[in-house]
């Protein structure tokens, strides 16, 4: 879909001119933010979804499965806008005195990114271990292992593709992030794609803005190819 | 014990949003406050009567009732070829059919502008349309194509050979037994039109916008909590689509969660 | 079961795309900012329009520049009738050829306007008011009378201003230096030294309330409307007429716009908003100035910040920038202002 940018300027030829305008400081530091905050939410998200993927993939309560899977779901199908206006509630002031800023502040973007990312790592990290075959895990057992040795030998190693793909799935989602930093950023915290919209529609420089596109875009399958090919996988 | 724990704060962590929403939406006076000094119904009253919430939701209807029945045919079409046929390059294939889920959202949106602007559509739902087909696809061509491969090829050839013509085999055979496919294809596709935000942005009028859109207008313009009333029915009709989608499709088996043996 | 939902669904899809086709019923668009602005030009010009002449009414909301860009790309087939903007960026409406000339024949009530809201032939002022200081004494505890004081450090991380506009404050910080807006980078330094004391920047008037409300910037670099409106709402707010220099004045214009249908239905809506009446009931509501220089003020809003009642106030009570110069060096002030104040 980008070719019908570039195809509506009423530019003459083709030029670098675009590119190098917004090979500037400014906007490199755009660049860089996302990078940082795509990086720190696929981590946090990791982190804080494996123990619910686990606990989903291993319960042995079909009920308490169903429960723990519809309470995932449930924010992953309410939608980017409900559920960062709930968010704009909680880390504002008006709801709760927080003794630290957090709205408009990368740290409550980053917040709001990670809520929004988790339940799709759930889904694709419990997939992963629900297909660990227990055996396994018996068998370590059976030798004497402790259930933490258990865990951090054998169950940890083999969910690696799981959180290998999960981590790619959401770093490339949150790096095309728009409506968590426009609402949560409110200006102040911006990612590559608050900055394509801003240059198109605030600063009218759609040549600008579909360079920086071309150049995120760019961005993005580069960073995904390389960091699929250091973890010994393409991106799924 | 400390493993449980961490489960349970997470489980806070991803719930507190919603729990906050429904607590604000009962929030008698514009400016919020915590506790709250009464309960009041106002907010839900004005969500339900705002008309521009109230076009939007007709819009949404549409929008979304269209971009499933378009996008349902051709992504089970795909699928079917994707698993069945030797389509050359089936990578490429594979990668073309998956990259609206790559692609920034901002760049469609500004592309789809332009487009629809020198097209004269853009006060026409169409363009909408055809772009939730595009954003739905991936998701619907995903879903079937696990039910594709998991039908045994073998049923339709029995059906062939017993006399039945290709349209009947198609009809009476390979469809019904895509069902569960569909079903989440549907599910998924329902979900995510009538959800899309960032690209419907860019290519909305007043006369078109969906929900999503209103809603986001709405929360750049108002302070009061009528947003939260709004969101908090969002909720409960996801929630009421998820417990019944659990209970039908068995949502675990679909997402490859299997019991542990 | 598939086969029967497959084909209901296709049913639909026809039945849905059909009616897509055609659009119903035609009322006159107006595109507007969102929120108090098209819900009181909504109550005030337009229910009231419609009630005389018949003709229905919508609004097209957003914000200032992304209304224009979406004018930009639809300008072969207008989507709006009329726009409200700023009088400044209505310049860029015009060098692009938006905007139809107005037949001031059809606008008799044009004739009362004072000489600064006729801003071109196409585009005329509905309302002032004026970019100003605005404070909450309960919360800030300095007496604030001048442009100057906001550079008083004890105001540290208490100043809220609009980061999608910086045209008053970088105009401002020139004519504190000795220049103005053509030659406003007298005032860099100066307004460089202004960014400890800065808490927070609004895109939209949402948020600028928010931050007065919870009192995160309880001082603002604030349009003198939502400043009154806040008051309405039962904040306790101070809205200051700065005794070193004046507040900047805004002048929100409407035009027609190029290739419309409806340009004799734009003009009656237009000359409607300038009649007597709708203005003073304008400036109840919005607080502001009218442009209409028969409207009566009532005595309690004369000689506030932005409410101008006779051509030398006008003159003298605020300073009034250069249209031209204004939209064409705002994407400069806000390159300049990202890169310098906004940025950590």
């Amino acid at each position: 879909m980008l070719e019908f940018i570039p195809g509506s300027l009423r530019m003459g030829g083709f030029t670098d001119r675009n590119f190098r305008s917004i090979l500037t400081p400014q906007y490199l530091r755009y660049i860089w933010d996302t990078i940082v905050l795509s990086a720190a939410t696929t981590v946090l998200t990791l982190v804080a979804s494996y123990p619910l993927a686990y606990a989903l993939a291993r319960t042995r309560s079909p009920a308490r499965r169903s429960l723990l899977l519809i309470l995932t779901l449930a924010p992953f199908f309410t939608g980017a806008i409900v559920r960062t206006y709930a968010w704009m509630l909680v880390l504002g002031n008006s709801f709760i005195r927080w003794p630290v800023k957090l709205l408009f502040e990368p740290a409550g973007v980053l917040i709001g990114l990670v809520h929004f990312s988790m339940p799709a790592m759930i889904l694709i990290l419990g997939a992963a271990i629900s297909h660990i075959n227990p055996a396994y895990e018996r068998a370590a057992a059976s030798l004497g292992a402790r259930p933490a040795r258990v865990f951090w030998r054998v169950t940890f190693p083999l969910s690696m593709p799981g959180m290998v793909s999960g981590s790619l799935v959401i770093f490339a989602w949150t790096f095309s992030a728009f409506a968590t930093p426009e609402l949560l950023g409110g200006g102040r915290v911006k990612m590559i794609a608050n900055v394509v919209k801003d240059l198109a529609l605030d600063s009218f420089n759609w040549p600008g803005s579909a360079a920086f596109a071309v150049v995120a875009l760019a961005l993005t399958l580069a960073l995904l190819a390389v960091v699929g090919r250091a973890l010994g996988r393409t991106p799924a | 014990m400390i493993a449980r724990g961490a489960a349970l704060l997470l489980l806070a962590f991803l719930t507190l949003p919603t729990i906050v929403v429904i607590a604000a939406s009962f929030n008698p006076t514009a400016i919020l406050s915590f506790p709250p000094d009464g309960l009041s119904l106002r907010w839900y009253e004005n969500a339900l009567t705002y008309p521009q919430f109230r076009r939007a939701a007709v819009n949404t209807v549409i929008v979304t009732a269209a971009s499933v029945a378009v996008a349902l045919p051709i992504g089970t079409a795909a699928a079917l070829a994707l698993v069945r046929y030797p389509v050359p390059a089936p990578g490429a294939w594979n990668a073309l059919l998956l990259s609206p889920l790559v692609i920034p959202g901002v760049a469609a949106g500004l592309g789809l502008l332009i487009l629809a602007a020198r097209l004269g559509l853009l006060a026409n739902r169409s363009v909408l349309v055809v772009a939730h087909v595009v954003l739905v696809l991936p998701f619907v061509i995903r879903s079937v194509m696990v039910s594709v491969a998991n039908l045994d090829p073998m049923m339709e050839r029995a059906a062939a050979s017993l006399g039945a013509r290709p349209w009947r085999v198609f009809w009476r055979v390979t469809l019904p037994l895509l069902r569960p496919g569909l079903f989440a294809a549907v599910l998924f596709a329902v979900i995510v039109s009538a959800n899309e935000f960032v690209v419907s942005l860019f290519i909305s009028t007043r006369v078109t916008e969906i929900l999503p859109v209103a809603m986001f207008t709405y929360v750049v313009n108002y302070t009061d909590p009528t947003m939260a009333a709004l969101s908090t029915l969002f909720i409960a009709a996801t929630f009421v689509v998820v417990f019944v989608a659990d209970r039908l499709l068995r949502l675990a088996t679909m997402f490859q969660i299997e019991d542990p043996r | 079961m598939v086969r029967r939902s497959l084909t209901v669904s296709f049913t639909l899809a026809l039945l849905l795309v059909a009616p897509l086709v055609s659009l119903a019923a035609d009322p006159l668009v107006v595109s507007i900012w969102g929120g108090n602005w098209k819900d009181t030009v909504e109550r005030i010009v337009a229910k009231p329009f419609t009630a005389k002449t018949g003709i229905p009414v919508e609004f097209e909301v957003g914000g200032t520049l992304d209304r224009l860009a979406k004018a930009r790309v639809s300008k072969a087939a207008p989507l709006v009738d009329i726009t409200l903007t700023t009088s400044h960026v209505g310049r860029l409406y015009i060098s692009d050829g938006l905007f139809e000339k107005l037949d001031m024949a059809k606008l008799p009530n044009a004739k009362d306007l004072a000489r600064e809201a006729l801003r071109s032939d196409s585009h005329v002022g509905v309302w002032a008011y004026v970019y100003t200081i605005a404070y909450r004494p309960d919360v800030v505890k300095a007496d604030i009378t001048k442009w100057a004081d906001l550079w008083d450090p004890k105001l540290k991380d208490k100043i809220g201003m609009p980061d999608f506009d910086p045209s008053h404050i970088i105009t401002i910080s020139a004519l504190l230096e000795g220049g103005d807006e053509v030659n406003w980078q007298k005032g860099q330094e100066r307004l460089k030294r202004l960014k400890p004391n800065i808490a927070a920047f609004f895109s939209t008037d949402a948020r600028s309330q928010d931050l007065m409300k919870t009192g995160e910037a309880p001082i603002q670099v604030m349009l003198s409307i939502n400043a009154f409106h806040l008051i309405d709402q039962g904040l306790n707010v101070k809205v200051i007429t700065p005794t070193d220099k004046p507040g900047i004045v805004g002048i929100d214009t409407m035009a027609i716009m190029a290739g419309t249908k409806k340009s004799a239905a734009a003009h009656e809506f237009i000359n409607f908003a300038l009649s007597r009446e709708i203005q003073e009931q304008l400036v109840a509501a919005f607080k502001a100035g009218p442009t209409n220089l028969k409207a009566a003020v009532p005595a309690n809003l004369r000689g506030q910040a932005g409410v101008f009642t006779s051509p030398a106030e006008w003159k003298d009570r605020g300073y009034i920038m250069n249209d031209d110069v204004r939209a064409k060096t705002l994407p400069a002030w806000k390159e300049w202002f990202n890169a310098n104040i906004v940025a950590k």
